[in-house]
């Protein structure tokens, strides 16, 4: 009977093994299989045309790095902010930025001229543009473009709703009539002019749908998508119809490295060359690199403390402490509010503290407004005083017929900066006797609470939060547009309204003259700054780094006084002139099989050794260190 | 009632030699003794740390991810705040989640498991079939999807974890008193008309405790790390500090390429030595409550 | 009887596919209209927001949509991602092979490595090696395998920069030959697979310790060393196969934590497999993703479990006795 179990498994032994060895090979054979179709597969959806020979360590290349990168290349659909820097590298604007001070310079467009009554702009084009596979630039394009892409792509739409007539009398004239002026069809429409012969025999349906279109992805800037391997790389050669300065770099890679700590380590490590989005905590630590430059420049955006002050008969189901609607209060939590801190702290001193609703990066309309509620506490303690809210001692909320002054502050999870600035509006204004409530939510929650609709009415949900804004290059229609009543409803956050402010927004967009448009935006301005509308608590900076020992030629640019590396995202002018610097070469140790394919091979090595040695030693079955059992044989 | 005292009298339940045997095992190995003080040292920072941090962990200051010194004895975050007290204070999340969502799972696998193997037939079939899908349903993606869909706080994960974690105590409570119920003397309790209420309760239940503790303690650990994970994923409580949190902090904000080492390393070695101090201890328990590892497995 | 069985296990595996996929109708469904996030977008409209609202069937009844979603999901039609505007289907193929070759490798080594630990500390147990072996492998277990993986970029990537700690190949290179490239890949798998395989070593570990340890008492070891074989010999020859059973079976199972192990390997080291995808589609809230995703997991899982049934059923003869 024990024999018998015994010769069964004794059978079980020598089958069971080689059935495990099999298992155990398989499972290593699937390994293996992933890794010889990967290339296959990954070439099947990259759509690479690309010839290029180059290699990482061609200094001809200028490789930047990111974070994220775009999901699509589509301008119907896309929906990151990562495309303009893609596409303002590939595609031209009816007018382009100035790079010194992002006014309006020929881009498509050679010239212009504004009618009398300022309802029509006439736009000469310039003769010399040519698609990059050889075919002209026309007015159809504009026309395809203005109408078809501002009409329903999801990220330019708004820029041409004023427009009622776009008019085509021959190839090199567009005609652009509009209900009534607007300044922002000279240098304010953020559309960028893409080829109808490509775009317009595709079908509406599947252009907003999943259409993705051809590499290279032709246009007409210095640049063209020749790959798009979505998760990896975008890189842009340089168009074979570019007729203006020469690029100092003939290939542009985009890389993805999915988290900002990679990217980081990727330009300290030389694997690329610029950073375009630097974590502001690392910034400094980052330029302390003897081969790494860092440069902060203003951006059109900014984070603003928001208050729920939709007027009653807008909002009536509106739920908010009312104390916040008393002027007086606002103005307090101004005063109270240490924009330096905010900006010290949430953002390590990278940003510059807010003044007022316009940002100071629109150089061509900001002044600094009269009324910057400049930190005093003592002024914020005086209004409350004068406004009749009783000061109950140190950190205590001042009350007045019962009502308190303690409002709750929503503030955005993912947004560790945005935490700190809450943090600190807190702490400082509980020294005036204004209690404010962190509450730290998802971003869906705080959009719930945002646009929350009762009764076919607005009915904003929050007494205060904080969040940000960005706007257009040059025109700050956008941003202003924010606070007007027209908005509340759709986008506006702050609920602000005022008939005056409204009427000035009207007119001011109907102004082409710069310093007169300037005059009534100043106004708009001060009634914001006055009411107290709209915190805004810091601007926002563009923080970049490149590696000196890659990149020189680097001039500031957008606005040319403080600006940044290469007019990221709104021009590709500067990224002409900058060129890998002398005797560069490659500094990543990224060559095909170096140093570090040793180390695989050894690696491999040891693997194949120990698993095989495993099967070896139970088939050979050495007998050096067999121990003597009972019975010898 | 009167059946209840004869009932209870005659056949004692075949005591399992858990408590003695479990006391010594934890006690008097130094395995045993070393998870238990790593266990209550972590639990007194749960109870005390916001009591003992020097600083206040989310104050920031000027001085970011600056090296250990004297004044922050593991050094600075992103936001300047003190890495050493952040510590103290995020043992409390890890404790709270670990243990009342591992309370949780097993409240809901015992009963699953105990109404399953007790009653047999069509209900044994529905609760088999709805815990095999939760067993197969992979419990990370599941927990992060739930955690996006409702607003993440601590009673939000510690609800996902344990709703999702219960299936394996289930399993074995299940298989458990399915040996049980064919015992003579639950056998003999049913045939001199006990409810089956009292049989669970005086029979199968205590025959079945020690085996669901052991496996609790299991799934302490689990919920330590569910947690952890969650919360580098970004889908903690952003209101309160985590060991997890920590580490999401300091990954997003670049801290390993920064080099800052007195940042990244702390949390996760906090994390691991708790979950190594608690899965010690539920191994041990387990060894002492299944015999058959015991037997042939003396190194435990 | 053996197809009988298999029937059944099969079976059993197709209704737990059908309660996954209704499950996952209806969990995607509460967690909301997707189109929520385009609110803050500027200039998205009202009618803009209705007119995606169609574009994704989410303005028709609840059953309609039932419907639709069965009858596309078994055609493979997993809808579109809000982001990319790609085929989910699409996203999934190409991050599929990544994910695969991750795993797999990790997955491998862990065996491997695990059960050599496992031998060597059951045939000394109780000894420095044995305690050294189980408490090594009981706090790799207990370490957060995101945690390993940054500790490996602290030392390999940061302060000995020696490793690629980001993407599956250097980006932007065209490769001489296949060869060049596979090496290339290999360089960048060494960190992302080296975390993946302490997370799972310890695992391994264990079980092949413990089934070592029951393999030793079984009979038929006693009488093969009863009748005078070397002690190695039946260790090597007759112990290790026997124990290996289990561990065969452990590494089909273990599927559903490998998974997510992937997630955060894959995040951390921008591995670009479904890991990172459904990581990038938590953030983003791209729901026809994060679905897709979560059913490919399932369906892993699922089939993971069966395979282990079906291997444990042909490499043990004792189940097939019975």
């Amino acid at each position: 009977m024990k024999f018998g179990a015994e010769e069964q498994s004794g059978k079980t032994t020598t089958s069971g093994q080689t059935k495990v060895g099999m298992a155990l090979i398989a499972l290593i054979a699937a390994a293996a299989f992933g890794l010889v179709t990967l290339p296959a597969l990954a070439q099947d959806d990259t759509s690479a045309t690309s010839t290029s020979t180059d290699s990482a360590g061609d200094p001809s290349v200028l490789r930047i790095g990111w974070a994220q990168d775009p999901q699509t290349l589509n301008p119907f659909v896309a929906l990151d902010e990562e495309n303009y820097n893609v596409w303002s590298l590939n595609w031209d604007l009816l007018t382009n930025f100035s790079t010194e001070d992002l006014s309006p310079v020929p881009g498509i467009a050679k010239s212009w001229e504004v009618s009398d009554d300022r309802k029509t702009v006439t736009f000469k084009l310039d003769p010399e543009k040519v698609w990059s596979d050889g075919e002209p630039v026309t007015s159809a394009d504009v026309k395809f473009s203005l109408e078809t892409l501002g009409g329903e792509g999801d990220i330019f739409s708004g820029y041409t709703d004023e427009i009622t007539s776009i008019k085509t009398p021959d190839d090199e004239t567009v005609v652009i009539t509009t209900k009534r002026p607007d300044a922002r069809i000279v240098g304010g429409i953020f559309v960028y002019i893409i080829p109808e012969h490509i775009y317009g025999d595709v079908p509406i349906k599947d252009l907003t749908g999943s259409y993705q279109p051809d590499l290279p992805l032709v246009g007409s800037g210095p640049y063209m998508v020749t790959e798009f391997d979505r998760g990896r790389i975008v890189q842009l050669e340089q168009n074979p119809e570019w007729n203006g300065p020469e690029p100092g770099f003939g290939e542009v890679q985009y890389i993805k490295y999915g988290n900002q700590d990679a990217v980081e380590r990727a330009l300290r490590l030389g694997e690329v060359d610029m950073v375009v989005e630097v974590d502001p905590s690392t910034f400094q630590r980052i330029s302390e690199d003897p081969n790494i430059e860092t440069l902060s420049s203003p951006s059109p955006s900014y984070t603003e403390l928001a208050f729920n002050i939709c007027p009653d008969d807008l909002c009536p189901d509106a739920e908010r402490n009312t104390a916040i609607q008393d002027t007086a209060v606002r103005q307090a939590i101004a005063y109270a509010v240490d924009r330096e801190r905010v900006n010290a702290i949430s953002s390590r001193g990278t940003s510059t503290p807010g003044a007022g609703i316009l940002p100071s990066f629109y150089t061509a309309f900001f002044e600094t407004p009269e009324q910057n509620y400049e930190f005093d506490p003592e002024m914020a303690k005086q209004i409350l005083d004068e406004a009749g809210w009783q000061d109950n001692g140190e950190g205590e909320a001042r009350t007045q017929d019962g009502e308190e002054l303690s409002f709750d502050l929503a503030v955005r999870s993912e947004s560790p900066s945005n935490i700190q600035a809450a943090k600190v509006v807190a702490e400082q204004a509980a020294d005036v006797g204004i209690i404010f409530n962190v509450d730290v939510i998802s971003v869906d929650k705080l959009t719930e609470m945002t646009v929350r609709f009762q009764n076919g009415k607005p009915a904003p949900d929050f007494d205060t939060f904080i969040w940000g804004w960005g706007g257009d290059p040059y025109d700050p229609s956008f941003l202003l547009s924010l606070l007007t009543t027209d908005e509340i409803g759709s986008l506006s956050d702050g609920f602000y309204s005022n008939p005056e402010y409204d009427k000035l927004y009207d007119e001011q967009r109907g102004v082409f003259d710069t310093a007169e448009r300037k005059a009534l935006i100043q106004q708009m301005v001060a009634l914001v700054q006055e009411d107290m509308g709209y915190l805004i608590l810091t601007e926002d900076a563009n923080l970049q780094a490149y590696r000196t020992d890659r990149i020189q030629g680097v001039e500031p640019a957008c606005p040319s006084d403080g600006g940044d590396l290469i007019c990221e995202q709104v021009s590709y002018e500067p990224l002409l002139a900058i060129s890998p610097a002398d005797g560069s070469s490659s500094s990543s140790g990224s060559d095909d099989g170096g140093g570090a394919g040793i180390v695989v091979a050894i690696i491999a090595a040891i693997a194949i050794l120990g698993g095989g040695a495993m099967f070896l030693r139970s088939r050979s079955g050495r007998r050096k260190d067999d121990e003597p059992l009972e019975f010898e044989e | 009632m009167s059946g209840a005292v004869v009932l209870g009298a005659p056949e004692p339940a075949p005591v399992e030699p858990g408590e003695l045997t479990a006391r010594s095992r934890l006690l008097g190995t130094w395995r045993g003794r070393f998870s238990l003080s790593v266990l209550g040292f972590f639990i007194f920072l749960a109870i005390f740390g916001n009591l003992i941090a020097p600083d206040d962990p989310t104050a920031s200051s000027l001085d970011i991810l600056a090296k250990p010194s004297w004044a922050h004895p593991l050094g600075t975050t992103e936001q300047g705040s003190d890495v050493f007290s952040q510590l103290l204070v995020g043992a409390r999340v890890s404790i709270v989640v670990g243990f009342a969502a591992a309370l949780i799972s097993s409240i809901l696998g015992t009963t699953v498991g105990l109404a399953g193997g007790y009653y047999g037939g069509w209900t044994d079939r529905i609760l088999d079939a709805v815990e095999n899908w939760f067993l197969v349903i992979p419990a990370l993606p599941l927990m992060i999807v739930l955690a996006r869909l409702l607003d993440p706080s601590l009673t939000v994960l510690i609800a996902v974890i344990g709703l999702t974690s219960w299936a394996g105590t289930g399993r074995i409570v299940r298989a458990q008193v399915f040996t049980l119920r064919e015992r003579a003397f639950v056998e003999r309790a049913r045939a001199l008309g006990a409810k089956d209420r009292y049989i669970i309760r005086t029979h199968i239940l205590p025959n079945t405790l020690p085996l669901i503790f052991a496996n609790t303690v299991i799934i302490v650990a689990v919920s330590i790390l569910a947690e952890a994970s969650l919360a580098f994923l970004g889908l903690g409580d952003p209101t309160k500090i985590s060991w997890g949190s920590m580490l999401e902090n300091a990954f997003s904000s670049g801290a390993p390429s920064a080099g800052a080492w007195w940042y990244v390393i702390p949390p996760g070695l906090c994390i691991a030595l708790l979950v190594f101090a608690v899965s010690l201890i539920g191994y041990l328990f387990e060894d002492v409550v299944n015999p058959r590892l015991r037997d042939e497995d003396p190194a435990f | 009887m053996t197809s009988r069985w298999l029937a059944a296990k099969t079976g059993a595996a197709v209704l737990t596919l059908v309660f996954v996929l209704i499950f996952n109708f209806f969990l995607f469904r509460v967690m909301g209209d997707p189109t929520t996030q385009l609110a803050r977008l500027p200039n998205s409209s009202p009618e803009e927001i209705a007119k995606l609202r169609a574009d994704y069937g989410i303005d028709k009844p609840i059953t309609g949509q039932f419907a639709d979603y069965i009858g596309d999901t078994l055609t493979l039609d997993l809808g579109i991602s809000q982001r990319s505007r790609e085929t989910v289907w699409d996203e999934i193929k190409s991050a599929l092979p990544w994910t695969l070759l991750l795993v797999g490798t990790g997955t491998a080594l862990a065996t491997l490595i695990g059960a050599w630990m496992g031998v060597m500390a059951a045939s000394r147990r109780g000894t420095k090696t044995d305690d050294g072996l189980l408490g090594f492998s009981l706090f790799t277990y207990a370490s957060p395998e995101y945690w390993i993986g940054i500790i490996l970029i602290l030392i390999f990537a940061v302060a000995i920069p020696i490793l690629p700690a980001g993407q599956q190949v250097d980006p932007g290179i065209e490769f001489s030959s296949f060869f060049a490239e596979a090496l290339n890949v290999a360089e960048h798998m060494i960190l992302p697979v080296a975390a993946m395989t302490l997370m799972l070593l310890g695992q391994y570990f264990l079980i092949m310790r413990s089934s070592m340890v029951d393999v030793m008492t079984e009979d038929f070891i006693t009488v093969k060393r009863a009748i005078g074989l070397p002690r190695e010999r039946v260790i090597n020859r007759h112990a290790v196969p026997n124990a290996l059973l289990p561990l065969v079976t452990l590494a089909a199972i273990q599927f559903g934590a490998v998974v997510g192990g992937a997630i955060t390997i894959e995040t951390i080291f921008s591995w670009p497999g479904l890991g990172q995808l459904t990581f990038d589609a938590i953030n983003t809230k791209d729901f026809p993703v994060l679905q897709g995703t979560f059913l490919v997991f399932s369906i892993g899982v699922i089939l993971a479990n069966l395979l282990a049934d079906i291997l444990y059923f042909f490499l043990d003869p004792r189940v097939q006795a019975r």
